[in-house]
């Protein structure tokens, strides 16, 4: 029933290129999972020395990104076209705000004047890989239309039945059907038609308006882990610090107080969201997965092995914030999601969502530390993380008529 | 895509439809969501076509069926009105007799026929009036409330209710004493006994009807055979509770010499150390959030909680002894989904618990179904390797070494052949433990497998 399969994917992907020689270009593209890199010196005598004292001459090359804080979207942004490039092709940080995934904003607008280019971004794939699946759809519909037809024929005049055939030699299956030939070349003539009328319109040329986001967690964990990116404030007059920072992050997710407390520190809480996902975000980065948003699959987030561009990803996140302490979800200012046990029909909503897309439901719990147990204070410092913990329980459909062996 | 479902069809199948045994016809009555087979409750030659599963017989047109398609519905239609108005029998020699005693809630078989009886009932020493007035114990065969009630159901048992009315002497009922019950009597009798609620007999006789052995896993009285070994001893061996001791000892040690940890800056890359200047080391440098089953819930734990396991099951491939059973495939918890939500995180960690753990699973294998059948019931899943097992010890054996056996009595055996890592994939899907949870809803059943997960294991760098 998916619509990954190989043969989709080859035909509507692909473009020129083959799938060995894709792969090793986005080995190479791809080849940091962390934007930091190490640089291995040329190979030298006192290298080799050092080598055995297990020194070495390998040097760390920070990028040193830059973002802004967007406090109504709750994201940094990243403006700076090549500091977008580095993060999202090291770790697949970040999203563009008009594309999909990948910054492609301006590749997609450049292939639009060039009419129809060669190389194909992956929104504009999709977009013709729909088309063609409800071509598809059209065609088999109208077949078997057809087919319901003759056996009615049949039937009123000869009276006998025939169960009509919803598939078989007479009706395109997903394997045997290929666009028509009419259909592309329709297609071809319209690109030609664009082709022509393209140079005549006086065009201004591209700028590049598009900006990576990067989620609070996404821009905490390069920030406090990595030290590799600089967060101005919203204002863009000067640098946040990383407390700053630590504290403008977790109000961001916090209802705003009228009249601002005059300790800013006071409002700050165990079961804040930014804290619970950071926590889930961070466990998993470092287990060395990609950590994609899952919003369009009903979950909080996606794993991928390596990144998107090399794997489908499997798993599917929900994260189930736990209170150690259930008297702390009582008397919380927050209602936070999934804090209770899901219903079974709501669980059968996103499992049935999920595996229809060929992924493996995860549900991962986060314990919120009880007020009782750990001083409020621990909040003013990344210490606090140490006070939650992560938990997976893997849900899937158990259907007995298919475990019998 | 749509062309992998099975195409419907409204012939008969080849083989002809056997009424007696229901193992015989667990291949054709494999839907996954069990619709019922109209076709099979008639004999033969009154049996109507009807397409059995798969795709809609027809998608009706705008202003309604064409004359085609409303016959098609009506002759469907029509065939289980009359498979439903057919009178069920069953032979009189095909049948077992039970006896259903309200006040220890069981069934006491006094008649067993049929293959039935080899996994389910057991039996428990009663004792019996013998003929000289003196008591005396007696093992007799008994069935437990959800048993009587699907063998009622099915037709294979006719059941008495125990009752001290004096008969007399009837002819053929000398043996039975009491008065024979309907099929409504054994569902309102005995649902409410011995733990057994609607939503548990439906899961049971699904199951049964499947094929499986569903026994209970709480020993319901003393006689009840149960696995061995089943709950998980929480004595640790020795040598690991000195490990486990020597590891927390050093950690404390180490956190008492080591400079503390500087939340403000948890990675410190040293400029000069080789061994920092790896991905592998930063990215365990970053592994410090708790995590994984093994760190000890605080939770407060609530009392009342329906997530108990209740039924052990087994596939039809295992080998089932009534008296000594294996160790299940799967254990079973049985809730109502009105009224209890899906299990919190202490209900399932409390689960988690008592269960065994599960084995890693095999690696598919590319063999031709017959041999791996052939395994799969002999030898539970282990992390070795379908070529090691194949390689047989003679065939390695040199000449010289079977020429002079005790010269080389002393060398060890071969290296084992390097297990071949499984899948991390298949192992993070499976999960560590697992508990299957069957959610009933006013009689819709779905059932969830949730298993325990640990991501700490198999790391992606």
């Amino acid at each position: 029933m998916s619509l990954i399969t190989p043969n989709t994917r080859a035909r509507g992907g692909g473009g020129a290129q083959k799938g060995g020689v894709r792969r090793y270009e986005h080995n190479k593209i791809y080849a940091h999972p962390l934007p930091l890199l190490f640089v291995e010196p040329p190979p030298s005598r006192i290298g080799s020395v050092l080598g055995l004292l297990g020194l070495s001459l390998t040097r760390i090359e920070n990028p040193h990104c830059e973002g802004v804080f967007d406090p109504t979207t709750r994201s940094v942004w990243v403006t700076r076209p090549d500091d977008a490039l580095i993060l999202w092709r090291r770790g697949f940080f970040g999203k563009g705000d008009l594309s999909r995934s990948e910054p492609s904003w301006l590749a997609r607008q450049t292939n639009i004047r060039a009419s129809g280019g060669k190389q194909l971004t992956s929104e504009e794939v999709t977009a013709r890989r729909r088309a063609e699946r409800r071509q598809f759809k059209l065609d088999r519909a109208a077949a078997i239309a057809a087919v319901a037809e003759e056996a009615e024929e049949i039937f009123a005049t000869e009276g006998r039945v025939i169960a009509p055939a919803l598939s078989g030699p007479a009706i395109p299956s997903a394997a045997t059907w290929r666009p028509s030939q009419s259909a592309a070349a329709a297609e071809a003539e319209a690109a030609e038609d664009e082709g022509r009328d393209g140079p005549l319109e006086d065009e201004a040329p591209l700028v590049d308006v598009e900006h990576l986001q990067l989620t609070l967690q996404e821009a905490f964990f390069l920030l406090w882990n990595l030290d590799c990116l600089t967060v101005l404030d919203p204002q863009q007059t000067h640098a946040m610090s990383l407390k700053e920072i630590w504290l403008t992050f977790q109000s961001a997710e916090l209802p705003p107080t009228i009249p601002a407390p005059p300790n800013p520190f006071d409002t700050l809480q165990f079961d804040n969201p930014f804290l619970i996902n950071y926590a889930v975000y961070h466990h998993y980065r470092s287990l060395g997965w990609v950590v994609k948003s899952g919003i369009k699959f009903c979950v909080d987030y996606l794993l991928y092995k390596r990144g998107p561009v090399f794997t489908h990803a499997e798993l599917a996140l929900v994260v189930c914030p736990v209170y150690e302490d259930p008297a702390d979800q009582q008397s919380s200012s927050i209602a936070l999601q999934n804090a209770t046990p899901f219903t079974w029909s709501w669980l059968s909503t996103i499992n049935r969502v999920n595996s229809q897309v060929q992924k493996t439901l995860i549900l991962v719990y986060v314990t919120i530390p009880a007020r009782s147990r750990v001083p409020l204070d621990v909040l003013r410092s990344p210490a606090c993380l140490g006070h939650y913990s992560v938990r997976e329980v893997i849900v899937r459909r158990f259907i007995p008529a298919r475990m019998r062996d | 895509m749509d062309d992998s479902l099975e195409k419907p069809s409204s012939l008969f199948p080849k083989t002809p439809l056997t009424d007696e045994a229901p193992e015989d016809d667990e291949q054709l009555s494999d839907e996954e969501d069990g619709g019922l087979d109209w076709t099979k409750l008639l004999p033969p030659s009154a049996r109507p076509i009807i397409p059995r599963r798969g795709e809609k017989e027809f998608e009706p047109r705008s202003g309604g069926g064409t004359n085609l398609q409303l016959h098609v519905l009506d002759r469907s239609r029509l065939a289980m009105f009359d498979t439903l108005r057919a009178t069920r029998t069953i032979s009189s020699k095909a049948v077992s007799y039970a006896v259903w005693h309200p006040d220890i809630s069981r069934s006491h078989v006094t008649v067993a026929r049929g293959i039935h009886f080899s996994n389910m009932g057991h039996s428990a020493p009663r004792s019996v009036q013998g003929e000289d007035g003196t008591s005396k114990m007696q093992r007799r065969l008994e069935l437990l409330p959800e048993e009587a009630i699907y063998l009622i159901e099915r037709g294979s048992v006719f059941c008495w209710k125990k009752s001290d009315l004096e008969f007399g002497e009837l002819p053929g009922l000398s043996d039975v004493s009491g008065t024979p019950m309907t099929v409504q009597q054994a569902f309102s009798e005995m649902i409410g006994k011995e733990d057994l609620t609607i939503e548990k007999f439906q899961v049971y006789a699904y199951l049964k009807r499947l094929g499986y052995v569903v026994t209970r896993t709480d020993p319901p009285d003393s006689y009840y055979p149960i696995p061995p070994n089943l709950s998980v001893s929480k004595t640790t061996p020795i040598m690991q509770r000195i490990k486990t001791l020597f590891a927390s000892w050093m950690s404390t040690l180490v956190q008492a010499v080591a400079p503390a940890f500087n939340w403000w800056k948890p990675v410190s890359l040293s400029h000069w150390l080789h061994h920092d200047k790896k991905y592998l080391s930063l990215f365990q440098s970053m592994r410090f959030i708790p995590s994984g089953h093994s760190t000890l819930p605080t939770i407060q734990s609530n009392v009342t909680t329906p997530y108990r396991i209740f039924y052990n099951v087994y596939k039809p491939s295992t080998p089932f002894k009534k008296s000594a059973p294996p160790p299940p495939d799967f254990q079973l918890v049985v809730v109502n989904a009105r009224t209890a939500p899906m299990p919190s995180l202490q209900e399932l960690s409390d689960l988690f618990d008592i269960l065994p753990e599960a084995p890693l699973p095999t690696p598919r294998q590319r063999r031709p179904p017959t041999c791996a059948a052939n395994n799969a019931p002999a030898t539970p899943p282990t992390r070795e390797t379908p070529a090691r097992i194949a390689s047989s010890p003679l065939a390695e054996k040199s000449l010289v070494r079977r020429m002079f056996p005790w010269l080389f009595f002393a060398t060890p055996p071969a290296p084992p052949m390097p297990a071949r890592r499984p899948n991390p994939f298949m192992a993070l899907k499976s999960g560590k433990k697992i508990v299957i949870v069957a959610a009933v809803d006013s009689s819709n059943t779905s059932f969830f497998r949730f298993s325990q997960g640990e991501f700490t294991e198999w790391p992606m760098v």
